[in-house]
């Protein structure tokens, strides 16, 4: 088991490098940004798949539906990462965004959040309700915080109703996730499947990171492919793999 | 062995197969798999070592544990017709030494 983090720990190292250094070799990291995350998310999907195949039993057995949720989000985020790479690499769009690829990813947040609350809903008994109110303030305020901050800078920008709505939907949508992950954590954490959940938790932690950067860059007109953000959305992805794949290994 | 023991532990087996099911048929499997694995026990194994099925519960799912040792001793209760309390808080041993307090007056 400590050969996967020890390995996903050098991956992570070995990007957040080859991000930085990008002055030397601009156009290979263009490359690189646009090609590598439909792969990593593929691999997410391949790994959530086969911990789908080992808890799969029937739809209506609730670890088999919470999967196959899982299973379907990452698949459609893996979509979203391939029709922008095909938007990049063979239409030789710049920035497609908004862009078809903005549909698959907003589509694959429904089930991954179908997923998170319906594994958390089955151990919901364990929760106090003082912890439940004070995690679900605690979210609440944070997510107040984030759209303020957002909401100034994205509507300044004036930008057309639907990329104003991305820019601000994204990071939101992010925030979903996190309030009822964090509560899988709460659950989880003394127990074997702490370990994966805290890495579902550093995984949408990371990405809400990213959306908020990336909304802003878009907004200040400084995204570019390549950018120092993209290595954040890979190591989400990376880091959700590495949760799955330690879930199955752990239960 | 007494008759009512008897009854009693199958009632727990059978009620540990339905609190379990909260899981799924697959998560369910998991857990007998982790308790034959890592502990030896089957969950036949369990009315005499219950003590075994909490400390893996608790060390795969930790506090979480909590919501399914719930759902046994509520099933429980419903199988041995005894009225189950909800308490300020939660202990499956509490309980299930409770049921055979309750079910005494009879031997043990």
């Amino acid at each position: 088991m400590l050969k996967i983090y020890k390995l996903s720990l050098i991956t992570i190292i070995g990007l957040v490098a080859l991000y930085t250094f990008q002055g030397y070799y601009p156009e290979f990291i263009a490359l690189f940004s646009n090609a590598f995350p439909p792969l990593i998310a593929g691999a997410a999907v391949i790994v959530s798949g086969v911990s789908l195949e080992r808890y799969w039993r029937r739809i209506s057995d609730k670890f088999s539906a919470i999967w196959l949720y899982f299973t379907c989000g990452l698949f459609l985020w893996f979509v979203g990462e391939a029709v922008w790479a095909g938007y990049t690499l063979i239409m030789g769009v710049e920035l497609p965004y908004p862009s078809a690829a903005d549909v698959f990813w907003l589509a694959g947040y429904i089930p991954f959040f179908i997923a998170l609350c319906s594994y958390v809903r089955l151990f919901g008994g364990a929760l106090t309700r003082k912890t439940l109110v004070l995690s679900l303030a605690a979210t609440f305020t944070l997510t107040i915080f984030v759209a303020f901050a957002l909401f100034i800078p994205v509507l300044e920008a004036g930008d057309d109703p639907f990329t104003t709505a991305l820019n601000i939907a994204y990071p939101m949508l992010d925030l979903s996730l996190f309030s009822v992950a964090h509560l899988g954590l709460l659950v989880f954490w003394k127990g074997k499947l702490g370990k994966p959940w805290l890495l579902i938790n550093a995984a949408i932690a990371v990405n809400t990171f990213a959306d908020i950067i990336f909304s802003y860059a878009t907004v200040q007109g400084v995204y570019y492919s390549g950018h120092m953000i993209d290595v954040l959305f890979q190591i989400a992805y990376l880091l959700f793999m590495v949760a799955f794949y330690v879930h199955a290994k752990e239960f | 062995m007494n008759q009512r023991v008897v009854a009693f532990e199958k009632a727990l087996v059978e009620a540990i197969d339905e609190g379990l099911l909260m899981l799924g048929e697959s998560g369910r499997e998991v857990v007998y798999f982790h308790l034959r694995h890592y502990y030896g026990f089957t969950k036949e194994d369990v009315p005499s070592n219950p003590h075994i099925l909490v400390r893996c519960l608790e060390k795969i799912f930790g506090m979480g544990a909590r919501a399914i040792e719930r759902d046994v001793i509520k099933s429980l209760y419903r199988k041995l017709k005894l009225e189950y309390v909800e308490k300020k808080s939660f202990d499956f041993m509490e309980y299930l030494n409770e049921a055979k307090a309750q079910l005494k007056g009879d031997k043990w």
